[in-house]
């Protein structure tokens, strides 16, 4: 078992070197290149190539990959080509305010989801099974930054509740912080509500339909308790990775969620980053994102093994 | 006038000229700031700002400043030689007053006396010196060009600097009011720690996020500026949530209001909406005069009476916007050439012109983005239906915003771009029309063209200076590559507490220096 969990460790490790390459590449074939983008339209060829020569953009880009891993690997990102700040400075309480973000809408989402999930599973084709569907796939088919603003409109202007500005920033104590965030997360849980609903529902239901548990409705057990206790340890393997991937997709994914509410977070920084070709600024943010992606499912592997004694066996 | 008047409600709109125009009229003979003077300005107050125009990757050093958020901080904390006043002429700040010698090649400036750094430092020539030098010769500065033909700067006294120019140009002056050309410390280099003589100090820099800046202690130099005690500003670059918080009362001042959404704003009775006309950026389609098809000047006359200005006006711009001319001088702007009629949408003389251009085999591709300025594209549609009823086929090629600046502008023969307004006409004019411009993008050369705008700058008459430089707007307008077809209006949206919030001819939110002019009632 620890040899398992090892090996997956080793395996995310070496995912997120291979990542560190591509992430390297693809901020090398971006047009432009960052003198251009910061100078911008005031941008003169004499300007550019002073620039230029200041940020070392005229060395080879093998060995600017090299540098810059061995700097990552010391814990620094380098400093910002285009203002000169240290990114990790930078970068980490963005990325504190990001996962705060992400954990406050799971706080909410996962429980809700999992447990409507399950409840819709139990009233299979009934009324709340229905309505829990419905409304949660509504919330999914708009654009986010709609909801966002279907919110702002209904608890910021109508009934005032909530602020629509969510610039949270570090000398904020844990309850305001919470009230301030609490509109994004709010758009964010509806978001992410439906995809974790439905696949707990519908893992629920297939568990249901297998001999044994028309066995355990055999023995007269009624249908709550046969979903809790023998369809739903079965059943947890898909809904974790789903859960998992929600997770990463709250921490990665809520740029747009980020924009509209003016919530410092790294989506805002990293979209910045690429307008202005801030190559280490890129960099940092894409394995800071590809590190919580891998360490999620990792997670969310090792957890499914431990549910699920058949995982570990096979080989 | 293109005022969409129907939906100015009952929010305050004031504009400069009419204003002004008004005042004269009852022979008050009050300017616009007299006028407001009876409101006696209060000490105290946070001002929040909430702006579009900044990122993550901005900085405090004043050669990278390029957008509305740097340029509203760096004159925080610190002060330019020269100011644009109200009328749209340059005034004195840190220079006390000037002179040119005849010719207007060399010129005296005195320095004020006994004004303090931040450090404690107080100002005198050398940091003058130092601080233009930043942003000549080898510099990444963005005022680079405008500092070109400053051929020496030399100390003259403890307070006094003489500058010596390549050529004659009465317009130096404005140039020093140039947003880039802030007057550090002599040798200061650490500019994550601001020395400045601007009234505030810097508290906390988070880019991207928020700057916050609170006042100095004691007396500000400026006599009748410096009013809050600190300024809270913050980055919020999506128009929806700037209004939003505008309206809520979140912040009390926001920039760039949406033409599109601005009549809603302007309902909310706690939001004052002060709208600069034609002040904005130029918007404009661009043609290389030295491309084929583009090279042919009947061409390029049809394509200018081709385009319906008034339609894109209306429809894009909800009416928040003035013709342009094909030009970049705007009317606000003092030497705008005013006898040259504004160019119409003409059809048949379109369709004229381009048959006698006699290219109709040509390709007509147009490149726009919303990169180049947004709703580019819609207005590229509207040229392309209104050119189709002139019998002229335009091809409308949508290109990424991603790197536009780097690889269409200037390079492809026919794109969008946009310009922002510059301290002068004469500023505007050379950078994008000058032979040697860095920023030809209609790489239209003409020596004719130079020779006037040289001559223009040396000469003190006002009158003939006047007279040449509408001369040489008309060349452009006759003959130049570019079709600038509007030129928007600055909507800046004030909390009705905050007040001196006077339209500027310069730049939007008072010349984005409504952290030392404003106050709260």
């Amino acid at each position: 078992m620890l040899r398992l969990i090892a090996t997956r460790f080793a395996l995310g490790i070496l995912t997120l070197l291979a990542v560190s390459v591509l992430i390297f590449i693809c901020t090398q074939i971006l047009p432009g290149d960052v003198a251009s983008a910061v100078l911008g339209q005031q941008a003169t060829p004499e300007s550019l190539r002073v620039f230029r020569a200041e940020l070392g953009l005229d060395k080879p880009a093998y060995l600017r990959y090299l540098a810059w891993l061995l700097g990552v690997l010391h814990g620094d990102f380098g400093k910002s080509l285009t203002n000169d700040r240290v990114i990790i400075e930078e970068l980490a309480p963005r990325f504190v305010n990001t996962l705060f973000l992400a954990g406050y809408a799971a706080v909410i989402a996962v429980p809700l989801a999992v447990g409507l999930g399950i409840l819709s599973a139990i009233r299979e084709g009934r009324l709340t099974d229905r309505l829990a569907n419905i409304l949660t796939l509504i919330a999914i088919s708009v654009p986010e930054f709609f909801v966002a603003y279907i919110l702002i409109i209904i608890f910021a202007i109508q009934l005032g509740w909530f602020p629509s500005l969510a610039t949270v920033d570090s000398d904020m104590g844990l309850g305001t912080r919470l009230y301030t965030a609490f509109l994004p997360a709010l758009t964010l849980t509806m978001v992410v509500m439906a995809h974790m609903l439905r696949m707990t529902r519908n893992s629920v239901l297939s568990i249901m339909s297998t001999p044994y548990i028309e066995m355990a409705f055999l023995k007269g057990l009624t249908r709550s308790r046969v979903v809790a206790f023998h369809a739903l340890p079965n059943a947890l393997g898909p809904i974790v990775s789903v859960v998992a991937l929600n997770l990463a997709y709250l921490v990665v994914g809520v740029v747009v969620v980020e924009n509209v509410f003016v919530y410092p977070g790294v989506g805002q920084y990293m979209v910045d980053a690429v307008a202005k070709r801030d190559v280490p600024v890129i960099q940092a943010c894409g394995l800071v994102f590809a590190a919580v992606f891998v360490t999620l499912n990792t997670v969310a592997d090792i957890l499914a093994m431990l549910a699920n004694p058949r995982l570990r066996r096979r080989r | 006038m293109n005022t969409n008047s129907g939906i100015r409600g009952s929010s305050l709109i004031v504009d400069r000229r009419e204003l002004l125009a008004g005042a004269a009229a009852l022979g008050l003979g009050l300017s616009a700031s007299g006028a407001r003077a009876a409101d006696t300005p209060k000490q105290g107050g946070t001002l929040r700002l909430g702006m579009e125009g900044g990122s993550a990757s901005d900085s405090l050093d004043p050669r990278t400043y390029a957008d509305s958020i740097p340029i509203s901080y760096g004159w925080q904390l610190w002060n330019g030689l020269v100011e644009i006043d109200e009328k749209g002429d340059p005034s004195p700040e840190l220079a006390e007053s000037w002179e040119a010698k005849p010719g207007a090649v060399e010129w005296i400036f005195n320095i004020r006396k006994g004004i303090q750094f931040t450090s404690g430092k107080t100002l005198d020539a050398d940091d003058v010196i130092y601080s233009l030098n930043m942003h000549r010769g080898e510099t990444k500065s963005g005022a680079k060009d405008l500092m070109a033909g400053i051929a020496d700067v030399k100390k003259l006294g403890p307070n006094q600097i003489q500058i010596t120019l390549s050529s004659g140009d009465a317009g130096l002056p404005s140039i020093f009011a140039d947003y880039h050309i802030l007057i550090v410390p002599n040798n200061y280099t650490d500019f994550s720690k601001p020395d400045g003589t601007g009234a505030f100090d810097l508290e906390h820099f988070e880019p991207g996020v928020r700057v916050l800046t609170k006042r100095k202690s004691g007396e500000y130099w400026k006599t009748g500026r410096g009013h809050f005690d600190g300024v809270e500003l913050r980055y919020i670059p999506d128009s929806a949530a700037r209004a939003q918080a505008l309206i809520s009362g979140q912040i009390d001042a926001g920039n760039r209001l949406d033409a599109k959404t601005v009549s809603l704003v302007m309902r909310a009775p706690t939001v004052n909406v002060v709208r600069t006309k034609g002040t904005g950026n130029r918007f404009a389609w661009v043609a290389h005069c030295d491309t084929a098809p583009y090279s042919n000047l009947d061409l390029r006359l049809a394509l200018k009476y081709g385009i319906d200005r008034k339609k894109i006006i209306d429809n894009v711009y909800k009416g928040f916007a003035t013709m342009g001319n094909d030009t970049t001088v705007a009317p606000s702007q003092k030497y705008f050439a005013k006898d040259l009629p504004q160019r119409p949408y003409d059809p048949d003389k379109a369709a004229f012109h381009f048959k006698k251009a006699g290219v109709s085999g040509a390709d007509l591709n147009l490149e726009v983005s919303e990169g180049a300025f947004s709703g580019a594209t819609d207005c590229a549609v509207l040229y392309q239906e209104a050119l189709k009823k002139a019998g002229i086929a335009l091809n409308v090629k949508r290109v990424s915003g991603d790197g536009y600046w780097s690889n269409v502008w200037l390079k492809d023969p026919f794109c969008a771009v946009y310009w922002g307004g510059r301290p002068s006409a004469d500023n505007q004019l050379a950078q994008t029309f000058l032979s040697n411009a860095n920023w030809n993008d209609t790489n239209w050369k003409r020596p004719e063209f130079d020779k006037l705008i040289m001559s223009a700058r040396a000469e003190l008459d006002e009158k003939k200076r006047g007279q040449m430089y509408a001369d040489a707007q008309k060349m452009i307008w006759e003959d130049g590559g570019m079709i600038c077809f509007a030129i928007g209006d600055y909507l800046d949206g004030y909390s009705k507490k905050v007040k001196g919030t006077a339209p500027h001819p310069h730049y939007d939110m008072c010349d984005q220096r409504i952290a030392e002019k404003g106050w709260f009632a």
